[in-house]
C-alpha cells in the first residue's frame, strides 16, 4: 500500500513537471497543425479525400506521439540524476524500483493525455470533413498509444545508464528497426542461408514488433479489425514493456550516484 | 508514530566500520581508493561534525550512508539498519550540498511531495508543512516556484524537506556553504534548535569555525582516512598552544618587565604587544595588564589543532607527489 502511494506520488509529480514544461505545448500545437494539413493534402486529390485526410492524421499522431515519448523518456531518469534531485528523493523511504516505476507511469500518463488531445483534434477534423469515424479509428489510436508507452519504456531503459543524447539515438533506432523486423523476417525467409533466416527470426523475436500496433490502414479503409488484432498487441505491449522496465530497474539498482 | 519504538533502544545512531570505497575514474584507469577502511560512530542526540578538506571523502561517505552509492567493503548502519535498506529512512532526513530541487514546484508543493513520499498521513500533512514553513521562515514565499528562490531560501526549504517527516537523525552536507553571514546564522540557529528537540545531527563541513560553534563531537577525514574522532574540546586551547592576547598603551618599563618573564612568547610592535600564554594563565595575565594601565584589544584562543591536522595532511600529500 505504501509503495503504491509512493509510486503514485512520483508519477503525479512527473506529470506535473511535464504539464508545466512549455516546450511540450509547442510540440503539441505543431502536431495538431500537422493533423490539420491533411485537409490541405486531401483537397489536392479528387478521390478518397477522407482517406488521405485520416491517413495523414493518424500518421501525424503516431509520429509526434513517438517523438514526444522519446524526447521525454530519454531524460526521465538521467535528468533526476544529473540535477541531483534524486538524492533527496532516495533518502526518503523509497526504493529505486519504486522510483523507476513512478517516473515511468507519470510519463506514460502524460503520453496518453497528449494522445487524447491529439485524438480530439483528429476527431474534430474528421467530423468537419464528413469523414467516417468508427471503432476502427479508436482501435488504431489505442494501439498507437500502446506503442508510445512501449517506446517510453525503451527510452527509460536507456535513460537508466546513458546520456539523453545516446539514449535518443538508441531509442529512435529501436523504433525504426522495430517497424521493419516483420518485413525483415519475411524477406529473410526466402534466403538460402539458414543463418540469415535464423538471425532475422531472432531479431524479430528480441526487438519489439511495432507493426503489430499498426491497424491504421484497416481503420482508414474501413476494413474489419478482428478482436485478436487488438487484444494480442495489448498483451504483447504490456508484457514487453514490463520486461524492459525490469531490466531498467536492475540496471538502475546497481548504479552509483556520484 | 508507532515505528519509533523499535528504533529508540539504539544509542549509536550511526555506525561505520572499515568502510572502503574504490572508484574507477574511467575505462582502463586504475582504481582509486576514496575511502580507506574508515570507522566512526555517532551517538544519539549529538551534533556530529564530519570534517575534512575538500575532496577528503566527506560527501562520498555521506552518499554511502544515504544509499546513493555502494561501498566496496565494510559496514554502515543507521539506527541499527544496514544502509541499503529503505524502510528505516522514514527516520532519516538528508540535505545534500548545494541542493537543487524540482524548480517547477512551489515551496508548499515541494514539501507536500516529500511528505507524501515519506508516508505522512494526509491528516497531519498540512499542519506539518505550515509548521515547517514557519520554522524556516518561508511562509511568505510558500506559493512561489522554487525557480525564484535565492540560494539561502533553497537551503532553508531543503532543510525543511529533510525534517518533513520528523526524523530522528538529520544528515547535512555542507549546510552553510555558499551562504551569506545572515544565511549562515539562520541555518546555525536551526541546527542548534534540532538538538534541543532531541534530534541527532550529522554534518559535513570544511569550515572549522562552524564545526567548533555547533558540534559536540567530530571525526576528521583526510585522504579517505579518519585522522581523529572525539570531542571538539581537543581543538580548544591546550598544551603548547594557548591564548593570544593583544594589548596597547603599555609603559616601556612595564613591557620590558613582562618581556623578561615571557621571553619569546611576547612580541612588541611599537605601542602594540602580542602575548601568547597557556590557557590557564589568561586571567592572571589580563589582570596584570590592566593593573599596568594597558588596554586589552583582543583575546583569542589559539586553535591550532584542527588546522594543523589539515596542514600536515597537505604536506604529506606534497611529499607523496614528489
Amino acid at each position: 500500500m505504501g509503495a503504491l502511494i509512493r509510486i503514485y506520488t512520483l508519477a503525479g509529480n512527473t506529470l506535473r513537471e511535464v504539464i508545466r514544461n512549455r516546450i511540450l505545448y509547442v510540440l503539441l500545437c505543431f502536431a495538431i497543425v500537422l493533423i490539420a494539413t491533411g485537409v490541405v493534402l486531401s483537397a489536392l486529390s479528387y478521390v478518397e479525400q477522407e482517406r488521405i485526410l485520416q491517413d495523414v492524421g493518424l500518421g501525424s499522431i503516431r509520429l509526434f506521439g513517438t517523438v514526444i515519448a522519446i524526447f521525454l523518456g530519454v531524460g526521465v531518469l538521467h535528468k533526476e540524476v544529473d540535477r541531483r534531485t534524486i538524492y533527496t528523493i532516495l533518502s526518503k523511504p523509497i526504493s529505486r524500483s519504486e522510483f523507476v516505476l513512478g517516473k515511468y507511469l507519470g510519463l506514460t500518463a502524460t503520453i496518453w493525455l497528449q494522445l487524447l488531445i491529439m485524438s480530439a483534434a483528429f476527431a474534430l477534423i474528421s467530423w468537419l470533413a464528413h469523414a467516417p469515424l468508427g471503432t476502427g479509428h479508436a482501435a488504431a489510436l489505442l494501439l498507437s498509444g500502446l506503442e508510445m508507452s512501449l517506446m517510453v519504456a525503451v527510452a527509460t531503459l536507456f535513460s537508466a545508464f546513458t546520456t539523453p543524447m545516446l539514449a535518443s539515438f538508441f531509442t529512435a533506432g529501436i523504433w525504426v528497426v522495430g517497424h521493419l523486423t516483420r518485413d525483415l523476417r519475411q524477406l529473410a525467409s526466402h534466403s538460402d542461408v539458414s543463418a540469415v533466416r535464423e538471425l532475422a527470426v531472432w531479431i524479430h523475436r528480441l526487438l519489439p514488433d511495432l507493426e503489430s500496433f499498426n491497424v491504421s490502414i484497416q481503420a482508414v479503409h474501413g476494413l474489419p479489425i478482428e478482436g485478436s488484432e487488438v487484444t494480442l498487441p495489448i498483451a504483447y505491449g504490456i508484457g514487453y514493456a514490463s520486461l524492459v522496465l525490469i531490466l531498467a530497474i536492475v540496471l538502475f539498482e546497481r548504479r552509483d550516484f556520484r | 508514530m508507532s515505528e519509533r519504538a523499535d528504533t529508540s533502544p539504539v544509542t549509536k545512531i550511526v555506525v561505520v566500520e572499515d568502510l572502503t570505497k574504490d572508484l574507477r575514474p574511467g575505462f582502463g584507469l586504475r582504481r582509486k581508493r576514496v575511502l580507506d577502511r574508515i570507522s566512526f560512530s555517532v551517538e544519539r542526540g549529538e551534533i556530529f561534525g564530519f570534517v575534512g578538506p575538500n575532496g577528503a571523502g566527506k560527501t562520498t561517505t555521506l552518499k554511502v550512508l544515504m544509499g546513493l552509492i555502494r561501498a566496496t567493503s565494510g559496514r554502515a548502519q543507521i539506527l541499527g539498519h544496514d544502509v541499503r535498506e529503505t524502510a528505516y529512512r522514514r527516520h532519516v532526513g538528508f540535505l545534500p550540498e548545494n541542493p537543487y530541487f524540482h524548480d517547477f514546484l512551489t515551496g508548499r508543493e515541494f514539501l507536500a511531495f516529500y511528505a507524501k513520499l515519506s508516508g505522512l498521513r494526509r491528516s497531519n500533512r498540512a499542519a506539518r508543512i505550515e509548521a515547517l514553513l514557519d520554522l524556516v521562515g518561508l511562509r511568505e514565499a510558500a506559493d512561489a516556484r522554487l525557480r525564484t528562490y535565492s540560494k539561502g531560501m533553497l537551503q532553508r526549504i531543503g532543510l525543511a524537506q529533510s525534517l518533513v517527516h520528523d526524523p530522528e537523525v538529520v544528515f547535512l552536507d555542507e549546510p552553510m556553504s555558499g551562504l551569506d553571514p545572515l544565511g549562515r546564522k539562520e541555518i546555525r540557529d536551526l541546527i542548534l534548535r534540532l538538538r534541543t528537540e532531541g534530534k541527532t545531527v550529522f554534518m559535513n563541513s570544511h569550515i572549522l569555525s562552524d564545526v567548533e560553534m555547533l558540534c559536540d563531537r567530530v571525526a576528521i577525514i583526510a585522504e579517505g582516512r579518519i585522522r581523529y574522532e572525539g570531542g571538539v574540546d581537543a581543538f580548544l586551547p591546550h598544551g603548547e598552544s594557548g591564548t593570544d592576547v593583544v594589548a596597547t598603551g603599555l609603559a616601556p618599563e612595564a613591557a620590558a618587565k613582562l618581556h623578561d618573564r615571557l621571553g619569546e612568547r611576547m612580541r612588541v610592535q611599537g605601542e602594540r604587544v602580542e602575548l601568547r600564554v597557556p590557557h590557564k594563565q589568561v586571567g592572571e595575565l589580563l589582570a596584570e595588564l590592566l593593573a599596568m594601565g594597558a588596554e586589552v584589544t583582543s583575546v583569542m584562543p589559539h586553535r591550532a589543532s584542527l588546522e594543523s591536522i589539515f596542514l600536515s595532511t597537505v604536506q604529506e600529500r606534497r611529499r607523496w607527489a614528489r
